[in-house]
């Protein structure tokens, strides 16, 4: 009796018996030599996936997807990026009508590049450069390693470039060599190639981007990137949060072309650590000042009213002192004469009355429109003995009740320089990553890997090349190995 | 801080035009040796090419001459503003052309490219010439190397636009041919694709539909923009204005400012002035340019395909292109070979140096920024299209031709429609 015949594993057609492939569907049997047929659903997935992520296709659609989720970020003003003091839930509606910034910001749109589908998206990315470049790297490696030196004249003739000549593999192998080439020989057969590494290029750059890849995503742990920004008034010194140092600006400079347009931004800064001077730089864009990991860089400056210079007038109109009024932080009292004080009341910067309250308030955190409210009173009783409301900045007359009214000779201003600290620890990380890129950007496009094979036939020699790049310098490099050009052999 | 030397900026401004000069002769040469060989079936115009290579070298020179005496006479490296940047570009795009000519030396592609260098130099006169004091941001030694190194690489991709575009035009020429022939043989329907183009050759199942399409939207596209340019160059020599509290018009103003009332500028034709107001997401300046850049480069378009081509003007130059298509993907190919690792590096990595530098942080997603990543990650993509197995070709010319699109807009586009740190480099249109 006959054995029966075995079914196939994939498509269930009888397949003879000891067949190693099923005549129908063509795929091959005996799962003893296939693992890959035996598998959980878990095992059957992950090979799929890795599958998947090892298409070039893939990768080509996954990188084209990258591009058009950039783009889709650069069209909508982004969150870190808009000036405007609001929030973004308040900004987003006003800016782009209440329908679309509502439909924008849950879209993740308005911070495009820090949003689900675009994190995603780079991982995605990521995992391709990962599985794409294992799944290629070591068979390749294995190829240039060893490569097939045998080959028949049907294979050589069908290479890019090929050619004929008379002559021995032995001489071949010397000029080869002479030439450059790593040269190995196997029967009647020779395999030659040179610029090898060129091969291994796009390797390189693949890994250069995901160290790139990482240290950026490495920005997003916890201390990993540090910023602050300072305002600093000339001349005093402010503490940096979260930091064991303060920073002095000893003078701010603005320089400006005779056209008004600015020319320089400077800020003569010094670190001040324990009440010390531990570092002292001009800050200027471009020039940032580097201590301890941080980089402090001039990002912004202002200018705004800083001491009023106020004469106390007597009713003659004899000026009797003159008191300097800080507009950022007047104290709560000066001395007029030896009897008199003048006591501040009430102090706004940015003077406005509130519509709802109908209270006097500020209006913004910066000094505008200041306003001071403060009475007269006799230093030994405490008597007040006159009243006087002061718009620095205006043009009012004054408003005064009894001896004394306040006038303002001059205002200082008072420049303050904005400057930003950075820690990033991910920057030298970054920063190898872009130099393994370029390293193989380099190799890869700088270097051409050539291929020769050649076989001897009738004491002929049968030559067939092959360039990854620059076909036409390999035709060139077979013509001179050929004597091509002074009649020798012939290339087709 | 800076001196000036005004003699040395004149003389600049004479270089730059006897580079034109050369430019012009070039195109001319390219063109008509091309033409006069394919009629004399190349019996004549065989020197023509030498010519025009020769004229184009010249150019190339004076070129590089007048950036030197701009740099010395404004006393700062001329890539700061949009007029000496874009000059810049011509001349990467030429030098880089230059290159390319010395491996490959087909005289088609010089007919192409020259123009290209000629128009971008047309395009640089819009905007205005004067030496400007630079603002702080860009005083560093990184302004000549990132800039210049960026536009190196963009030049490389300029030619790898002119060499991609070449291909599908000849690609298209072979298809059509084939179908010509078979409709002169045989009667029955015709072959959707014939068979003698190889596997890349043929036309991918869009390219059926929308080849020829996408093909006339690229020409139009360049009839766009040399409408832009044509209409900015006369403007700004014309004098007509319409003053805004926010903006000066140098056309009629269709499209007003954000908050300017309808009609407020009185009437042209019967029509008020503004007729709209612009939306909140555009200057309506941009806005009101663009307008007219598009109906003119309709007219423009319109006039070639009505009374010269006669039909589809892809397909009018596809049947007069020769050449071997291989070479012409070669071609591309080693231009963007070159050019992406250039610009990967003056682009990119440099850029990212600079704004670390200058900025605090190496990234910011400034909308200049990632433009200038979306077109590293689309000449990205036209690389790993070349190797994945047949997806090269066509497939790929498309994408080229769209990286040099995607490279002219971070260059022009983001500039004048996004806002972003970069926008001291923006101009006034």
């Amino acid at each position: 009796m006959r054995l029966a015949a075995a079914k196939c594993e994939g498509c269930g057609a009888a397949v003879p018996e000891g067949g190693s492939f099923c005549p129908a569907c063509g795929r091959s049997q005996g799962t003893a030599e296939r693992p890959r047929q035996v598998q959980s659903g878990w095992t059957a997935f992950v090979d799929r996936a890795w599958d998947f992520f090892a298409s070039t296709r893939v990768a080509t659609v996954l990188i084209i997807l990258l591009a058009l989720g950039s783009v889709a970020g650069s069209l909508v003003e982004q969150e870190h990026l808009y000036q405007d003091w609001r929030l973004p839930d308040m900004y987003y509606p006003d800016r782009y009508g209440p329908f679309w910034g509502r439909l924008y910001m849950a879209l993740g749109l308005t911070h495009a590049y820090t949003s689900i589908w675009y994190v995603t998206l780079v991982l995605l990315v990521v995992v391709s450069l990962i599985i794409c470049s294992l799944h290629r790297l070591i068979p390749l490696h294995r190829t240039l390693v060893k490569p097939q030196v045998w080959k028949l004249s049907h294979f050589i003739r069908r290479q890019e470039v090929t050619g004929e000549t008379a002559g021995t593999l032995d001489g071949m192998e010397s000029s080869l060599r002479k030439r450059g080439f790593k040269v190995v020989r196997d029967r009647e057969c020779l395999y030659a190639d040179r610029g090898r590494i060129s091969r291994y290029g796009p390797y390189i750059i693949h890994i250069g981007l995901l160290l790139v890849a990482f240290s950026a995503m490495g920005k997003a742990l916890p201390a990993m990137n540090q910023v602050r920004d300072v305002w600093v008034p000339d001349g005093q010194t402010v503490k940096v949060p979260e930091t064991d140092f303060a920073i002095t600006n000893h003078k701010f400079t603005m320089e400006l072309y005779p056209s008004g347009a600015p020319s320089r931004f400077a800020t003569d800064a010094a670190v001040v650590k324990g009440g010390q001077e531990v570092a002292r730089q001009t800050i200027e864009v471009n020039h940032p000042l580097r201590y301890e990991g941080w980089d402090i860089y001039q990002a912004s400056w202002r200018e705004e009213p800083g001491i009023a210079h106020v004469a106390v007038v007597d009713s003659g109109g004899r000026p009797v002192a003159t008191l300097p009024v800080d507009l950022r932080n007047p104290a709560a009292e000066y001395a007029v004469t030896d009897t008199v004080k003048l006591v501040v009341q009430s102090y706004f910067h940015d003077f406005v009355v509130d519509s709802a309250t109908n209270q006097p308030t500020n209006a913004s955190f910066e000094v505008k429109n200041p306003v001071l409210l403060a009475d007269f009173v006799e230093s030994a009783t405490g008597k007040t003995v006159g009243k006087a409301a002061l718009l620095v900045l205006g043009q009012t007359p004054p408003i005064f009740e009894g001896a004394y009214r306040l006038e303002v000779q001059k205002v200082e201003t008072r420049w303050y320089t904005a400057l930003k600290l950075h820690k990033d620890h991910t920057v030298p990380f970054m920063y190898f990553g872009l130099f393994v890129v370029m390293l193989g950007m380099v190799i890869t496009f700088f270097w051409f890997h050539w291929q020769i094979w050649v076989r001897e036939e009738s004491g002929r020699l049968l030559l067939g090349a092959r360039a990854y790049k620059n076909k036409f310098g390999l035709k060139q490099e077979v013509r001179r190995l050929l004597g091509t050009d002074s009649g020798e052999g012939k290339i087709a | 801080m800076t001196t000036q030397n005004p003699m040395l900026v004149t003389a600049s401004a004479w270089l730059l035009f006897l580079a034109f000069v050369g430019y012009v002769a070039a195109t001319l040469f390219y063109a008509s040796g091309f033409i006069g060989g394919r009629i004399s079936q190349g019996a004549k115009f065989a020197k023509v090419g030498n010519w025009a290579t020769n004229a184009h070298a010249a150019g190339v020179l004076f070129h590089a001459a007048a950036i030197i005496a701009r740099w010395q006479g404004a006393g700062h490296w001329p890539t700061s503003n949009m007029y000496e940047f874009i000059g810049f570009m011509a001349f990467t795009s030429m030098l880089a052309f230059q290159v390319i000519n010395r491996i490959f030396r087909m005289h088609l592609l010089g007919a192409l490219v020259s123009p290209t260098g000629v128009f971008l130099m047309a395009y640089s006169y819009v905007f205005p010439p004067k030496v400007a004091p630079l603002v702080p941001a860009l005083k560093s030694y990184w302004l000549p190397i990132h800039v210049s190194l960026a536009a190196l690489g963009e030049g490389f991709f300029a030619v790898a636009f002119g060499a991609a575009l070449l291909y599908l035009l000849r690609v298209r020429g072979l298809e059509l041919a084939a179908r010509d022939e078979v409709a002169a043989t045989a009667s029955g329907p015709l072959p959707a694709t014939p068979t003698t183009l190889s596997r890349e050759e043929r036309q991918a199942p869009w390219e059926r539909v929308w080849g020829q399409r996408a093909m006339e939207v690229l020409f139009y596209g360049m009839s766009v923009m040399l409408g832009f340019t044509l209409l900015a160059l006369i403007l700004r020599y014309s004098g007509f204005q319409w003053i805004f509290d926010t903006a000066t018009y140098h056309l009629p103003p269709i499209i007003g400012p954000l908050g300017e009332a309808v009609g407020s500028k009185g009437s042209l034709l019967g029509l008020p002035l503004p007729l709209v107001e612009a939306p909140t997401w555009m200057r309506g300046k941009h806005m009101n340019t663009m307008l007219y850049s598009l109906v003119l480069g309709g007219l423009i378009y319109g006039f070639v395909r009505a009374f010269l081509t006669k039909g589809p003007v892809g397909d009018w130059l596809a049947r007069r292109v020769s050449g071997d298509s291989e070479t012409l993907d070669e071609i591309s190919y080693r231009a963007v070979a070159i050019g992406y690792p250039v610009f990967t590096l003056g682009g990119l990595i440099f850029a990212m140096l600079w704004a670390k530098e200058a900025w605090g942080d190496y990234w910011f997603w400034d909308p200049k920024e990632t433009w200038a990543l979306i077109a590293w990650l689309t000449y990205t993509a036209y690389l790993h299209l070349r190797i994945s197995r047949g997806w090269g070709g066509r497939r790929a010319a498309w994408v080229a031709v769209l990286g040099f699109g995607v490279i002219l807009f971070t260059l022009i586009g983001v500039n004048l429609l996004i806002v972003g740190v970069h926008s001291y480099a923006g101009g006034d249109l």
